[in-house]
């Protein structure tokens, strides 16, 4: 009867769904029966092939970043309804009320409802936003713009380049600049998607330290944490390497999870993954 | 009172990050082996933690959130993707499933035959997996996916694709014997494998021959207890 069922057995056996005497009886019978056990030997190999094959790739980081900034819109998705809520609980009660009660209400909903403190913005990241809107002549152009940066900066540094294959982002040059006090230089990409040419801006600081970059959202990126920022609307992403250079990103253009997706795809990440 | 629903709900967000984030491999890699390309894996990951996320609550805390989390995965996979896969080629999917059962593999890849060279670049081994995969009914696949991949049990398995635990080790047992030929199939087309120790192997195995069997453990317990009780 073993050897009519080995198929069911076997299987079930390797993958130790048996009931424990079957499990002895079948082992028992293995030791008799030299067929039954180069049956399930063969299956054993089999199937520890294909797990082997099948086993999956990780989640790329980019992955990770999206789902936590889906998470984050989906909370304020929620906040935005609770105050809703929040205020159509309090439209219903102020009717019958005295004009008095409803102006002290009102005042108290206006408290309470409030949106929540809208992250802070860091200086570093206003000024981004703030040299994005503005266009001022550019100092070196193209493909310079590499040995330019290099000959003006202590550290071994290269404009980010981004392989987004959604848009086709070119490294239009640079101008010196300053931000709080450290140099810092400017970089302006142009963005083509389909009819669509906006800027983007990049600004590489040096000598930055995190603390000049608290506020905004953190989000994590392997093991690199990046900043999102919001500015009146426009946002910007931002990013302190190992050898303390800032970089910063804006355009008004894109949404915070564009832009984050962005930074993310450059090489910059890419350099810090790889550790240099 | 001001900061509660905003402190709810970060409660709620840390929560969610500490038991369910964590699996977010798993996922996917389950959603990678079961939609086979990683765009639409990530749209079935990001899509089931969505709907897991909103359904927080009703997750009992100690119950196994892996398995939840699997359960969303397929199901949504099931749901929305196959539905969708479905309405485009329901006619792609009914030959497939019907050869399948058949006991024979699609994987006739006119390429390989064509220029052998080009179609050796143009692959590595996870191509073949993704490939092999490809051919499987969505069914064998899922339960494939699950057992082998995620590593759950019959019953598991069973409560998520809501079928009998005999009809997932049947789905099981063929799902793997196609994903194993059609792997050997590739292997041997790229020189992986000697074609001697593939011939050896399939003389043992033919798989049309076994898949022809039943793959039955209940039935296998009724004779066992009734051949023991007539003891």
């Amino acid at each position: 009867m073993l050897c009519q069922s080995i198929d069911t057995l076997a299987m079930a056996f390797l993958d130790d769904e048996l009931a424990p005497e079957e499990k002895r009886e079948l082992e028992l019978h293995m030791g008799d029966c030299a067929e039954c056990r180069h049956h399930v030997e063969t299956e054993r190999a089999e199937l520890s092939v294909l797990r082997t094959a099948l086993a999956p790739p990780p989640a790329p980081d980019l992955v990770k970043v999206r789902l936590a900034v889906m998470l984050d819109n989906a909370d304020r998705e929620e906040q935005r309804q609770d105050r809703a809520r929040a205020r159509s609980t309090i439209g219903r009660w102020l009717l019958p009320g005295a004009a008095m009660l409803a102006a002290g209400a009102a005042i108290f909903a206006f408290v309470m409802i409030r949106p929540p403190e809208a992250p802070q913005t860091a200086t570093v990241a206003k000024e981004v936003i703030r040299q994005n809107s503005r266009t001022l002549p550019l100092e070196v152009r193209g493909a310079s713009t590499g040995p330019w940066l290099r000959e003006n900066f202590s550290k071994a540094i290269e404009p980010p380049q981004f392989r987004d294959t959604k848009l086709d982002i070119t490294l239009l040059g640079a101008r010196l600049t300053a931000v709080n006090g450290h140099n810092a230089a400017q970089l302006r990409y142009m963005v083509t998607s389909g009819d669509n040419k906006f800027t983007l801006t990049a600004v590489v600081i040096d000598e930055l330290s995190n603390d000049d970059l608290t506020g905004g959202s953190p989000v994590k990126v392997g093991d690199r944490t990046l900043h999102i920022h919001d500015a009146n609307g426009i946002p910007a992403v931002t990013y302190v390497d190992e050898n303390h250079m800032g970089y910063a990103f804006a355009s008004e253009r894109l949404s915070p999870q564009e832009l984050l997706e962005l930074v993310v795809s450059s090489d910059l990440i890419g350099r810090a993954q790889q550790g240099r | 009172m001001q900061a509660a629903p905003h402190s709810t709900q970060s409660t709620k967000r840390a929560e969610f990050e500490r038991q369910a984030l964590v699996h977010v491999d798993a996922l996917y890699g389950a959603a990678y082996r079961l939609t086979r390309n990683p765009r639409d894996a990530e749209d079935l990951v990001q899509d089931a933690l969505l709907r897991a996320y909103r359904f927080w609550d009703s997750f009992e805390q100690d119950s196994n959130c892996k398995a939840w989390l699997l359960r969303i995965v397929t199901n949504t996979f099931i749901n929305e993707y196959q539905r969708k896969k479905r309405s485009r080629e329901v006619l792609d999917a009914a030959t497939a499933e019907q050869d399948a059962t058949d006991g024979v593999l699609v994987h006739a890849d006119a390429t390989v035959q064509r220029n052998p060279e080009r179609a050796l670049l143009d692959r590595s081994v996870s191509d073949d997996v993704q490939r092999a995969l490809e051919a499987l009914p969505d069914d064998f696949r899922t339960a494939v996916v699950l057992c082998d991949v995620q590593g759950l049990s019959y019953k598991e398995i069973a409560e998520i694709m809501q079928t009998p635990v005999g009809t997932v080790m049947s789905r099981l047992f063929r799902g793997r014997k196609l994903l194993a030929a059609a792997l050997r199939d590739f292997a041997l087309a790229e020189g992986y494998v000697r074609e001697s120790a593939a011939a050896e192997q399939s003389a043992e195995q033919p798989p049309q021959a076994k898949s022809a069997v039943a793959i039955d453990l209940d039935a296998y317990r009724v004779a066992r207890a009734a051949k023991g009780s007539g003891k």
